[in-house]
């Protein structure tokens, strides 16, 4: 398991936790797979990113416009964090993810957790063997896309193309995918071809 | 209703309707006082001498000129790397009617680093304090509380002490750099003081301002929108017709030779201008005025070799005053390096230095904040079984009885 925590717990429930990331702009992307480790040695909590935000850290705070100077010198991008390394410390990028299942012990479950990831504690963005070890089953595919207030297609589809691109046998994945969706959303057609474009094999 | 916004509305307009009939007036006098100002210079030998010989018998607060009275300099470029320190403090004071008697100072502290290895650190540093040699300042016989002004006072001190210790830890190599405060240099609050008062806190603000020098670490404050009035009292003198430089006479106004004829003192045309009233015209953006030296009583006799200096700095729409110490006003360099870094913070900040902004920020105790800390010495008190009550008036405060 890659060991380099790339965030910290922030906020915590059963189904969903969120996370701050310790460099600004730096998130894993939308669809990918984290894990949070729990207060129980060997149990760690698996998610799916389904957002990404950066904004001011203060509640109710937000960044103003910084591309043209008071002198009307125009920066652009990367410049204007360069020119002002303290935007680092007072912005924030955090993420969230739905919790999808854990592991013990090496052991891989897709449903629920116990407890979820206490708040403050690690999280760490899983590398190609994780992701193609957990999605070697779909049992989580039902809890993402039956999951309120979330981008539930646009999130198991992002999550099938990144666990397709994980494994050699790429296309056979995407098959199998398309299949236990099929199955998952057999009462609503226009839904599921929907769905099965965004996965389609290139 | 608590406050009667009708009855508020009228003496509102009312004031307005004041602020546009004395406007026009300001601006005549401005005019006038702006003309003699610039006529002057050339003569700042004499009126440097006359402001000397003024300094205790004027009852205005006065400005020694340094540097020519016409002085215009544009903003040196801003080296391509530098670093800086700051510090803001912020207090909640003593309250009588709480339920332990202690207080707290808040200051933000920060570093921020320019060019290519670019960073910032920004914290913040409560204390609390409530041992009696914290409440109280004691000469053997008199006790004095710290609270009000002596607060604000130790809050000063804090401050320099903080930055100073910013310095140390962050200000290591040969970068260009310099440490910012908010507000002024000049002490301002300990003039009427207890002699002890002012001993123990101008003191450590001394101390802190020798440890500074000694690191040649210049140390600026900057003062946002100044409503001080030092250099029109100086130009004050230049209508005064008591001044009598050959007799070696300042002005006296308490002998004011207008008074006793029965007229308006001729210095009455400079009655409610400020500073920046009179060099506003010759300052476009970034660049800054002549140098002066504060004449205020505590700067001149205590502040010895960091007598405090001072120059307006233009900034958009506003003038900044932005005070140093002698032995960074002295330093042409230092103040070419003062003058450009300072502009370059209010760039980066739109208008106000990023730095002091940050500092603020991590400072500032809010309203909930100071709620929260009230509970957490309620429950703490509680928990150590000790009483935990407020006044009768802190009650009765706390809602509106029927």
């Amino acid at each position: 398991m890659e060991r380099t925590r790339i965030a910290e717990v922030i906020e915590s429930s059963t189904t969903r936790f969120t996370a701050g990331a310790y460099e600004l702009l730096v998130a894993p992307p939308f669809g990918a797979l984290v894990r949070a480790q729990t207060r129980v040695e060997g149990l760690a909590v698996y998610g799916l990113v389904y957002e990404i935000r950066t904004g001011s850290k203060e509640p109710g705070g937000r960044a103003v416009v910084r591309g043209r100077t008071y002198t009307g010198r125009e920066l652009y991008d990367a410049e204007i964090y360069h020119e002002h390394p303290d935007l680092a410390e007072v912005l924030q990028t955090e993420f969230s993810a739905i919790t999808v299942g854990f592991v013990v012990n090496g052991q891989v479950y897709q449903y629920l957790p116990p407890h979820p990831p206490p708040v403050h504690y690690s999280v760490y963005q899983c590398d190609q063997d994780e992701l193609a070890r957990f999605s070697m089953a779909c049992d989580f595919f039902r809890a993402v896309l039956f999951a309120h207030q979330i981008p539930s297609d646009e999130l198991l589809a992002a999550t099938i193309r990144a666990a397709a691109q994980a494994r050699t046998d790429s296309r056979a994945y995407l098959v199998h995918a398309g299949r236990e969706v099929a199955s998952l959303l057999k009462d609503d057609y226009d839904r599921l071809s929907a769905f099965l474009r965004r996965i389609r094999p290139l | 209703m608590p406050l009667n916004l009708t009855t508020l509305s009228q003496q509102v307009r009312q004031m307005s309707g004041a602020l546009v009939h004395s406007a026009e007036d300001m601006m005549v006098r401005t005019a006038q006082v702006r003309e003699r100002y610039v006529r002057e210079s050339g003569a700042e030998a004499q009126w440097m001498r006359v402001v000397d010989l003024s300094r205790e018998t004027s009852a205005w607060l006065l400005a020694r000129p340094v540097e020519p009275l016409h002085t215009t300099r544009i903003a040196p470029a801003c080296p391509p790397a530098y670093a800086l320190v700051a510090t803001d403090g912020s207090q909640i004071d003593v309250d009588r009617h709480g339920t332990a008697y202690c207080y707290l100072i808040n200051i933000g502290r920060v570093y921020m680093r320019y060019g290519p290895q670019a960073t910032a650190c920004l914290t913040s540093q409560p204390a609390l304090y409530y041992q009696e040699d914290d409440l109280y300042l004691t000469d053997g016989t008199r006790r004095v509380a710290i609270e009000g002004n002596y607060l604000s006072a130790r809050r000063d001190a804090e401050e320099g002490i903080a930055l100073a210790a910013l310095a140390d830890e962050f200000l290591h190599d040969d970068l260009p750099a310099l440490a910012m405060q908010d507000g002024t240099l000049v002490r301002w609050t300990l003039s009427g003081a207890e002699q002890f008062v002012q001993e123990h806190f101008l003191g450590q603000y001394l101390f802190y301002l020798e440890h500074m020098r000694q690191r040649n670490i210049p140390v600026v404050s900057y003062i946002s929108r100044p409503r001080a009035p030092e250099v029109v009292g100086t130009i004050r003198l230049m209508y005064c017709p008591d001044v009598d430089l050959k007799a070696g006479r300042g002005a006296r106004c308490n002998e004011c030779s207008d008074v006793q004829a029965g007229r308006a003192p001729s210095c009455s045309i400079c009655q409610g201008l400020v500073d920046t009233d009179v060099l506003a015209a010759q300052l476009t953006e970034g660049q800054r005025g002549p140098i002066f030296v504060s004449m205020s009583r505590i700067n001149v006799e205590r502040y010895g070799p960091h007598l405090i200096h001072f120059f307006y700095l233009r900034v958009g729409r506003e003038l900044a005053r932005v005070e140093m110490p002698r032995w960074v006003a002295q330093d042409a360099a230092q103040v070419d390096l003062v003058h450009s870094l300072v502009y370059d913070q209010c760039i980066k900040g739109q208008g106000y230095p990023v730095a002091l902004a940050r500092a603020h920020e991590q400072a500032i105790v809010r309203s909930s904040d100071r709620r929260a800390f009230q509970r957490m010495i309620e429950s703490s008190l509680q928990r150590a079984e000790l009483p935990a009550v407020f006044s009768h008036k802190h009650e009765s405060k706390e809602f509106m009885r029927g």
